[in-house]
This record gives C-alpha cells, structure tokens and sequence, in this order.
C-alpha cells in the first residue's frame, strides 16, 4: 500500500487539529480492519493516517448509574462489548449483534464507532444501536453535533460526516422497564457471515406483560442503510403481542423493506426471512422480559 | 515515514524502526524473517495470521507494525520452551492429528492459545467460537477440537 | 497376510505426522517462505474480459518503471509451450482471450510493489466479443464459437458407451426413474496459495520450487519448456516445499510455473510467482461442474436393470483435466452397485467461463450425487426400503462389472451396516428430522490412467539402525511419510522414529506418476515396502551365515535380527550392519524397487480394470430442516470406509474428516458465483467453505478387509471421504420434508423454494 505518516493524538482536539492541517490528505482511523482492507486495494491512499486509539475518551464503556444512561466510547472495541457482563445481561441486542461479527480476531480490534462510519449495508453493529434509540455524538472543526444513529446512514459507505468530523461515542438513553431485545442475521454458514438479512427487534410491554408500549424493528440489507420499519412498529404499539401479530408485523415488514437479488442472495428469500425472524426475535424478547420480571 | 518503536515479541525486548504503512505481518515475516506466521488472504477472513498481541488474538496482516509501540506479542516461534520442549498445545495438536498440511497451524494454535489463557475450562461452543475465524481446510476441525480439547483438560497451560 | 492386528508394531499404529512438530513451531518452509538471493517477484496481469480480442499491448511504460526489470506478453511465449493435454493453452495468451483467467502479460520487479505497480502500468486494448456462458446453449449448431479455429464447441472425447442393452432392459423394468441434476464450480481453498519459485544455473539447468504433487511428469513438462525455449538437453530439477495443501489443484503444470520459468531465464535471476487470495480463486482450477441426465431402473424384486446417463460439461476456455473427469466418473457410473446394462455419453463443451481440473474424487461426487439421489428416488417408487434395495443391488467380492472392473475386497455390505447401526432409517424421526444414506467406489489400488502407474522407492541403511527411503510419492499433509515410515519399520522390525522420508526432489528421489488417485498409500507403501523386503532378504542372508540358520528363520523385530526361540542367536541390528560392510568383502544394504501396480489401462470400450482393488464405504447424515427458513443442520454424520488396513487410524481419520467437511461444503453451501464469466465471490467471506462453527459431529467407523494387494492389506483414503456426501445429505433432507433438491450446493434458498412449491401444490389439491 501507499506510504503514510501515522499520527497518533491523544485528544480529540488533537486529532481534529492535524485533521486541519492536512484535511483530504489525511485519514481518521479506529481499530484498522475496515481502513486497512482499503488502504490495501487502493480504494483510499492517505499522506496521513490519524488513529483514534489513543484518546482515552473514546475509549469508555461506562453505565451511569444515576441517569441509566449508556455511553459507548466509539473506540470500543467489539470483544470488549462481547465481553461485559453489563452488555450481555442489559443489552442482548448489543450483545447479539457485536459476538457474531467477522471473527474474534476482527472483534478484538474492530471498533464500534468504525463500523458505523463504514456505513456497510450489512450494518451489524449499526441495528442494536438504532434499535435502542442511540445518538452520536460528534465532534468537528465546527463544534459539536449529535444525531440520531438512525439519521447518521446517507447511502453504503457514506454517512452525515462531515470532513474532519469525529464521532465520539454513542450513548444510549433509559431502557424502560420490561423491554427486551434480540438481533440474528440470516446466512448460509455460522461464522465469518456477512448477512444475507439483519434483524433487531426491541419491545416494551406494559406491566400487563402483555401489551406492546413501544416496539423498534429494525433490518440490515433490507435497504441501501440500516432501516427501521416504521409501519411494522405502528402496528405492534397498543397490541397484545403474540405470535400472530408477530407474523403480522413480519409481513408489514417485508413489505416496507427494499431487499434487492444480490450475489449472497434473492429478494424474495430476504422478505421470508424478514417474516420468520421478526416473529423470532420478537418471541425471545417477550422471554427476556419475562424472565427478568 | 519511519518510527522508532519497542516492543516485547516472546519475551525479548525489541527496538526496531518500522515504516507507518508495514503491517504487523509484513514486520514479522518481511523485515524479521520470523516465517512462522503466515499469509492466507490479506483480508482478515481466515486467520493463518493470527499472532497474540497484550493477550489477544488478531489478524496481523490487519495490524498496524507501528501500533505493537509498547505492547507485549507472542508468535508461534515464542511458544516452544527455552529448552525446545514444546508448548502443551504444540504437543496436542501434534498428538491428536490437529495437523495436516500444517498452514493453518500456527494461526490456529495461537487463537487456541489466546483462548485458554483467558479461559481454561472453555467448553466446546467456547472453543468453536473462538477458532470461528481460523480456516483449516484439510482436517475438517475435529482433530484441532480434540488437539483443544486435550490440553483443557490437562487443566489450563500457564506452568 | 496377518490378520490379528495386535502382530504389528508400526502399522495399525496412531503415530503422529512426522512433520507435525516442523509445523506446530512455524518451522516448515512452505513455497511462501522461500527466500533466494538476487530473487525477484513475478506477477500476472489477466484478462479484462471473458471473449475478447487483444488488438494492441504496451508495456514500455512498465518496462520504464524502475526496479522491472522484465515485462512479458504472449509475443514472448515460445509457440510450442502449450499446456494441457491437447495443448491448447499457451501460458501468455496471443491475440484472443477465451476467459477471464486467461494470463496475457507478466513481470518480474525487485519488489512485491513494484512488480504489483507495473502491472498496473500495461496498456492492452481489446476489442470485447459477446461470451457463451451456457454450455448445454452452446452445443447448439448455430452457436458462435469460442475458438473459431475449430469447427465446433464441442470436443471430440470417447466418452460414449454401452455396455449391454439399455433399450431392451428399460422396457423390461417394472419401475423406472429419470430426473435432472446439476453441480457447479467449487474450488479447491488450499490454505498456502499456489507458487513457484524458478532459476536458471549458468549452464542453463532449471531448478524450479514448486509446490506440485507430479513432481516425475513436471519434470518431463518442463522439460519440453525448456526445449520449446531452444534449451535442449538441459537437467530440470523440481523441488517440492512444504505443501500447504493439494486435494487435485497441484496435478498440473500451471502457467504461474511456465511463466516463473520464462520470465527467470529472461532475468537469469530466481523468479518468485505466488498468489495472493484473490487470485488462487480466480486463475486456479474449480471442480468439473456438471449437467446429468439419469434414468435407472429396476425389476420388481428391486434389482437393477440398467443406468442411462447423459452429461454436459462445460469445458471453460480452454481445455484440461476437467475433460477427463468421465473416465472415472464411469468407474461409479457402471460399478457403483451391480448393474448389467450401462450407457454413459458426456460431451465436453467449450464456453468462456473458466476451466476446471482435478479436484478431491475427480468426477465421482459428481456423479455419486446423481446416482445415489436417483436410487433413492427408485427405491421410492419400487416401494423398497432405501437400505434394503441397496443391499439387493451391493457389490460382492468376486465381481467384475461391466466395465471390466475386477472387485477383489468388498466391505460395501458391512459399510452399509455400520451407518445403519448409529442412524435409524425406519421413518420414525421427529417432524423436520430425516436420515439419508449413500455408498461409493473409489479406486483403492492405484488407477491406470496414464501409461505408467508406477512409483519408485530407494531404501538406504547406515550403520545405526536407520533408514532413509527415497521415494517418488508426494506429501502435501495427508501423511504419506508416515504410511510409508511405518511400513518400512514394520518389515524391517524397526521405530518409526528411525525411518527418514524423503520425497522432496526430483535429483534425488525416484519416479512416480503422481498423488492421485488415493494411490500414495497403495502404489508408493508397496514400492517403498518392496525396497524395504529386499533389504531384509540382505540382512537375512548375513545373518544366516552369522548365526548359521537357515536365512528364513531369521527375524526382524524390536530393532533385533535373532531367530526365535533361540536366545544365544540375537544381536542389535545397528551391529549386525557394521559387521556387514566393516569388513573384507563387506556389502552395503540399499535396495531398490519400482513397483507398478497390475491394473489395465482402459482400453476398447473405456473397459479396463484401472485399479487393483477398489475402496468402498458407505455414509450416513441426520439432518434437521428448518421449515421456515429452509436451513439445514447437520446432527449426526457417519462416513464408513472399508480401507483393506487402516496403516495409521490417526491420519485416516483425519482424512476421513477432512474428506467428509470439503464434502459437505460441497453440499450445502460451497459455490463460485460467476456472472458472465466471472468470479464474484473471490474472497473468503464470499465463497462458503465451512468454519469451525459449522463443523459437524463425525463418526468415521472403518472397515478392514485386508486387500492381498496392498502394502499389509491396505487400499486408497484420500478422496472416498468427499465422495458421497451431498446424496447422503440429499436424501436425508428427503426423508426430512420430503422435498428433493436436484441442483448443487443445497442452499436455504433451493430448500425454502421447494417447500413452498409442495405447500402450494398439496393446498391445490
């Protein structure tokens, strides 16, 4: 690959800093595994390699006890999402998402926030976050900014970054009580998968345990970025959730995404897939509430 | 474009100048003739690369050299005793049949190895998870799961 | 011939791979680590298109680049280097490419970069023509051509033949079943990607690293090179490294090797070619891809009537190994179960999508798919039990089927048994749960298929007690040092620890054909086990004097010559050798054999016993379908083998195991995408071997029969693993939900549709 000059700031200030002093010519990166592929096949040929790693802010995992809040560093790595107890018990969708990406060795490096700014269509890392109503934070030469992870996709590979922008961290609001969440994606293999569909469901249930209060579907390949099916959640919001609303849901669905034929896959197969696992996933979210209560 | 880095790499102390764009894997097989660790894709899809660095298991060919500034690595040459006697897991996998054309080999005894650093008494899923990222094409990885399964049960390695 | 294994002292023995401890310390030298002095990288620019013609190259402007220091294109090419056996296939392509592999410039720079940069840096202007992708289209009569030097797309093959009378046993039959099958390009996924590593001497002598498993016939390929060079007379040396891998992909002379050999003699530098991934999926050969037609039958009492098949092989650009897969598919074809009246026809049809070679089983698991499918699918219609109309129809020692194949050993019958006795096959599952069996034949005793089947071994002892044996035979894993290191140590009574292989180069080892075939355990142990039963007449003869016995009573055992039953007459073998040569009139103990296997080439008719004994086995799957998602889970696997003697049970099984998972790749989800001729899916994440997340659980029960042939009794491994899985697989799904996928890999996909194809047609009713 090209030569570069790799720099390694220690604040986010910094980085933004050397980003001005080279702008195009330079390049942010987190944990590598995206970035390197690219600088590989010549898709990206930077003067400047500005890694992230070494700002300890953007590097924190941490629960605020007080407020409930979540705040994800976006140099976490995913290994260390996969691992935290935290994670696992509070967050499965976080944890279904994050344990099943690439492989451990990518896990171990991968970054939270650098697979969201590669704004792949498969977006694994992405459905959890936009599930549970996340917002990125993001700092530029400008300032500071925040959106909504659903808002931050354009089209694959191009999200609302601005030149010299930094996403910092994710945070994620209160979960109400008796929400549960699940993530599966669809593919020929067990590992080492790059989904043919990705599927995120989260649901409230009122302390009935029964009627749905809030519901967050959310697909990977079933549009050019992550998308939530806005219809399908309209309709399981005030319903009694059971299996056949489920499928209900799982048809709205399939009908709202944009599932295209590709080289991992037929439209069609996608759709049924949208179908059987909303279902699914929304069953194990009413097991994890029900458990926990 | 060059930097002065340390670094230990199986438990030497190592000075070296490296180029900001050499990965990891380049270092070790290109500048340091360390052969051991091999390339099978570049990509990060199967593993043969796989070193540990500060305990974890990556693919070096993903891997910055720059970015070992300070970090403690093992490679497949680091495994075997001052005394040549071979690491448990080596002597596993040459016991069980974990190896045949043997290209995989130290990608995969290194994963195993991260693994049961961490986790001595992993259980199968365990171990079929963490290997998830290490192709082996020739044993169908019942004799690596065995190979693994071995030496878990000599009750972990850290002797 | 021993029967009681507890006799043997090294064979039957589960002793580690001699070379594991080289590989488990990252010591092994593969064709990736090799490093010469003065070397430089050599690279391969291909073709942009699938059908195109080259109107114009320019390479000064990568020939200027500083560090090239060679920029080939097919100009340069000799017009007698041609590869393949018709030699159609230059290793640089002139004025037309025939598909998107095609090679049409090289260079060779002082760098990976630099040589990588000058690619780049050639100019070629092409002029695009339309591309034939189908072959079943472009066998019509008003196709256009891929080679419009020939009349025709398709090849002039024998494969036509037929034994019997199909017609007349057809319209005799009670049931008959016909149906269609497909299966595509897979490939092979060596893990060390292929290479070569070339040099010239300064008398022009060729020395050439290359990982290849016909190390004796890429001799004789390079050296009708070197001659189409204007080299003649020269020596070739070919030196094998470490192999990371082989399974059929390294039974050739390849072009990155012609290429290496050019572009090294240009430099009169060492020239290093190796892949990198994406392109050992696109230049290197995939497994025959295949379009059956079969039509079996039977009479009431479920024996066989008679096979049909038809297929069409799509021949890529141009021709090679893959042309030849119907002569062993015609090996289970008209031997696979007892069948009278045969018929095979098979036309090889150029297109411009890419060239197929030898693969793991070389047609067999081709055509074990549609045969054991199709036998399931008759089973069904004669109202027979699955397993009970395969017993009718077993194959039994002493038959010679219509081909002419002599079946010696025979474990079919207790193959089948030990698959019946770890899964149920009364239709007694769980909903979604079903069971599937499916048998194959494999060569077992060398195959004839080129003029020689031959391997050649040379045995030295020194003064200590150790051997070194040369042999012909290739290693690339599947442990043929050891196969070869226990059986000379048990004839000559000896450790394995005390045998040392060699089998790396050409200067010094002797002859063989080639690892293929499974033939390594059968033709090279025998070879090697002559050599080394020589030797021990030799030594026999010695002590016969020395211990004034008769030479047959003397004994190898334990690392001793004694006689048995007589204390006073023992002495340890490393003494009995100094006594031998440290004296006057003293000998040396080195022996030779060249051991060719007493097999038939095909002859009139493709009939021919091409083997001397055959391996059988028979596999079993339990699957659960997934319904909704047509996913399949693979429960239980059980892959039995009647082996003739199990030499080393680790390493068997580990073939076995192996063998089995490439298989099942093979059939749930392994494919090469092409769209219009090219790869899609030249990647890892893409292309769906299996991780170690899907493996499966394995029994691999095996089956002695004790072949009088073999070296101790054993018969081939290597491929049977890989043979019958996807119809075992098949069938299961069958019995599962009782939908039958035709087409190669079963995917999700091809399940889902299908079920919802039967849910509409039962709701129709």
């Amino acid at each position: 690959m090209k030569q570069f000059k790799y720099l390694s700031p220690t604040t986010v200030e910094e980085a933004i800093s050397y980003y001005g002093q080279h702008s195009e010519t330079a390049k942010f990166v987190a944990g590598g595994t995206d970035v390197i592929v690219k600088l590989k096949e010549g898709w990206m040929e930077p003067d400047y390699l500005i890694s992230l790693k070494k700002i300890e802010e953007m590097g924190e995992l941490h629960k605020n006890d007080a407020t409930k809040e979540l705040s994800i560093g976006a140099t976490v790595t995913h290994a260390t999402l996969e691992k935290s107890l935290m994670i696992q018990n509070e967050y499965p969708i976080i944890y279904d998402a994050v344990s099943n990406i690439g492989s451990l060795q990518v896990r171990n490096v991968g970054t939270i926030g650098g697979n969201l700014i590669n704004a792949v269509p498969s977006a694994d890392g992405a459905i959890p976050l936009i599930a549970l109503d996340g917002v990125a934070l993001l700092q530029g030469p400008d300032g500071e900014r925040s959106a909504d992870v659903k808002n931050l996709f354009i089209e694959p590979y191009k999200t609302i970054l601005k030149p010299g922008e930094i996403l910092k961290k994710i945070t994620i609001p209160p979960q109400a009580p008796h929400t549960g969440s699940a993530y599966t994606k669809f593919g020929r293999r067990a590992a080492m998968e790059l989904p043919l569909i990705g599927i995120g469901v989260l649901l409230t249930l009122a302390d009935d345990l029964e009627t749905c209060t809030k519901a967050r579907i959310c697909l990977g390949v079933a549009a050019p970025t992550p998308m939530r099916a806005f219809d399908s959640e309209k309709f399981l919001v005030g319903k009694k959730i059971t299996e056949e609303t489920l499928i209900e849901a799982g048809n709205i669905a399939a009908d709202e995404s944009q599932v295209r034929d590709s080289i991992r896959g037929k439209a069609w197969h996608r759709k049924e897939m949208i179908r059987v696992y909303i279902k699914r996933m929304g069953l194990k979210c009413i097991s994890i509430i029900k458990h926990n209560s | 474009m060059t930097t002065n880095i340390s670094f230990s790499l199986n438990g030497d102390e190592i000075s070296y100048e490296v180029k900001d764009h050499w990965t990891l894997l380049h270092l070790l097989r290109e500048e340091m003739g360390m052969i051991g660790t091999k390339e099978g894709c570049g990509n990060g899809e199967c593993g043969a690369c796989t070193v540990i660095v500060d305990k974890l298991a990556i693919n070096s060919c993903l891997y910055l050299a720059i970015e070992v500034d300070g970090k403690t690595i093992e490679t497949i040459e680091g495994l075997a005793s001052t005394d040549g006697i071979l690491h448990p897991l080596q002597k596993s996998f040459v016991e069980n049949g974990g190896i045949q054309c043997g290209f995989c080999s130290p990608g995969m005894i290194m994963s195993s190895k991260a693994l049961l650093d961490e986790n001595p008494s992993a259980n199968h899923e365990e171990i079929k998870h963490a290997l998830a990222g290490n192709i082996c094409r020739c044993t169908g990885y019942v004799q690596i799961f065995e190979s693994v399964e071995a030496v878990k049960n000599m009750g972990g390695q850290n002797e | 011939m021993s029967n009681n294994k507890s006799q043997f002292s090294a064979v039957g023995k589960r002793i580690p791979k001699l070379d594991a401890a080289q590989k488990a310390m990252g010591r092994a030298e593969y064709i990736q680590d090799i490093k010469l002095p003065e070397m430089l990288y050599g690279r391969i620019l291909y073709s942009k298109f699938a059908n195109a013609n080259i109107v114009k190259i320019d390479t000064s402007k990568a020939i200027a680049l500083p560090g090239v220091h060679a920029v080939l294109t097919g100009e340069d090419v000799p017009e007698k280097m041609k590869m393949g056996f018709i030699k159609d296939n230059p290793p640089l392509k002139k004025g037309r490419v025939s598909c998107f592999r095609d090679e049409v410039a090289a260079v060779a720079a002082i760098s990976p970069e630099i040589a990588k940069k000058a690619l780049d840096l050639i100019e070629i202007e092409y002029e695009e023509l339309e591309g034939i992708f189908d072959p079943e289209k472009a066998m019509e009569k008003d196709s256009p051509l891929v080679h419009e030097h020939l009349k025709s797309n398709v090849l002039k093959m024998p494969w036509n033949i037929h034994y019997g009378d199909v017609e007349k046993a057809e319209k005799e039959s009670a049931f008959v079943v016909e149906d269609r099958f497909t299966t595509t390009w897979v490939t092979h996924c060596c893990l060390g990607t292929s290479g070569a590593v070339a040099l010239f001497d300064a008398s022009e002598n060729l020395t050439i690293y290359t990982n290849t498993q016909i190390p004796s016939l890429a001799q004789k390929d390079f050296l009708e090179a070197l001659k189409s060079m204007g080299l003649e007379n020269k020596r070739v040396r070919v030196i094998k490294p470490i192999i990371g891998g082989g399974f059929g992909s390294k039974l050739d002379t390849y072009a990155y090797e012609h290429i290496a050999i050019l572009l090294a003699h240009k430099c009169r530098k060492p020239v290093k070619i190796v892949f990198d991934r994406a392109e050992e999926f696109k230049a290197t050969s995939t497994r025959q891809p295949t379009v059956i037609y079969i039509k079996q039958g039977c009479d009431k009492t479920g024996k066989l009537t008679f096979r049909d098949m038809r297929m069409v092989l799509d021949n890529g650009g141009h021709t090679s190994w893959g042309a030849t897969t119907p002569s062993v598919m015609l090996m289970p074809i008209s031997s696979l179960y007892t069948v009278e009246n045969v018929k095979y026809n098979a036309k090889c049809v150029y297109t411009n999508n890419t060239y197929s070679q030898a693969m793991r089983g070389y047609g067999n698991p081709q055509a074990t798919f549609a045969i054991e499918s199709s036998m399931d699918i008759l089973a069904e219609k004669a109202g027979i039990n699955r397993i009970e109309f395969r017993k009718i129809n077993k194959n039994h020692s002493g038959d010679e089927t219509p081909q002419g194949l002599k079946i010696t050993t025979c474990g079919l019958a207790e193959c089948i048994e030990a698959v019946e006795k770890e899964l149920k096959f009364d239709g007694k599952n769980e909903k979604g749960i079903g069971t599937g069996i499916a048998s194959l034949i494999h060569v077992g005793g060398g195959a004839r298929i080129y003029g020689s089947d031959g391997c050649g071994a040379m045995l030295k002892m020194d003064d200590y007690g150790k051997v070194d044996i040369f042999t012909g035979g290739t290693d690339m894993g599947q442990g043929l040092d050891n196969i070869t290191a226990q059986i000379v140590a048990e004839e000559l009574g000896l450790l394995v620890e005390d045998i040392n292989v060699v089998h790396s180069d050409t200067d010094i080892c002797p002859w063989d054909v080639g690892a293929h075939a499974s033939r390594s355990t059968f033709v090279a142990g025998n070879a090697a086990l002559g050599a080394a039963k020589k030797v021990k007449k030799k030594i026999q003869a010695f002590a016969s004097k020395l211990f004034d016995v008769p030479a047959d009573q003397v004994e190898l055992k334990g690392k001793l010559v004694l006689v048995p039953g007589d204390p006073e007459k023992s002495m340890a073998i490393g003494k009995l050798l100094r006594k031998a040569h440290f004296s006057a009139g003293g000998t040396m103990l080195m022996a030779e054999h060249f051991y060719d296997p007493d097999n038939q080439n095909m002859g009139k008719e493709l009939k021919g016993n091409m083997s001397m004994t055959y391996s059988f086995g028979a596999h079993g799957a339990k699957v659960k379908v997934d319904e909704e998602t047509g996913k399949i889970e693979v429960l239980e696997y059980v892959a039995a083998h009647d082996v003739g003697r199990a030499i080393n049970p680790l390493l068997l099984e580990g073939q076995v195991y192996g063998g089995v998972v490439m298989g099942l790749g093979y059939a749930l989800s392994e494919e090469v995408v092409h769209k219009n001729g090219e790869n899609m899916n030249a990647n890892f994440r893409d292309y769906k071997l299996f991780t170690a997340k899907d493996a499966v659980k394995i029994k691999a029960p095996i089956i002695e029969t004790d072949d009088k042939d073999g070296p101790f009794g054993a018969k081939g491994i290597g491929e049977p693993g890989c043979v019958p899985t996807a119809p075992a697989i098949a069938n299961a799904i069958y019995d599962a939900v009782g939908v039958r996928i035709f087409d190669l890999p079963i995917t999700p996909e091809k399940v889902l549709a299908a079920l919802k194809e039967k849910k509409s047609a039962t709701t129709k009713i």
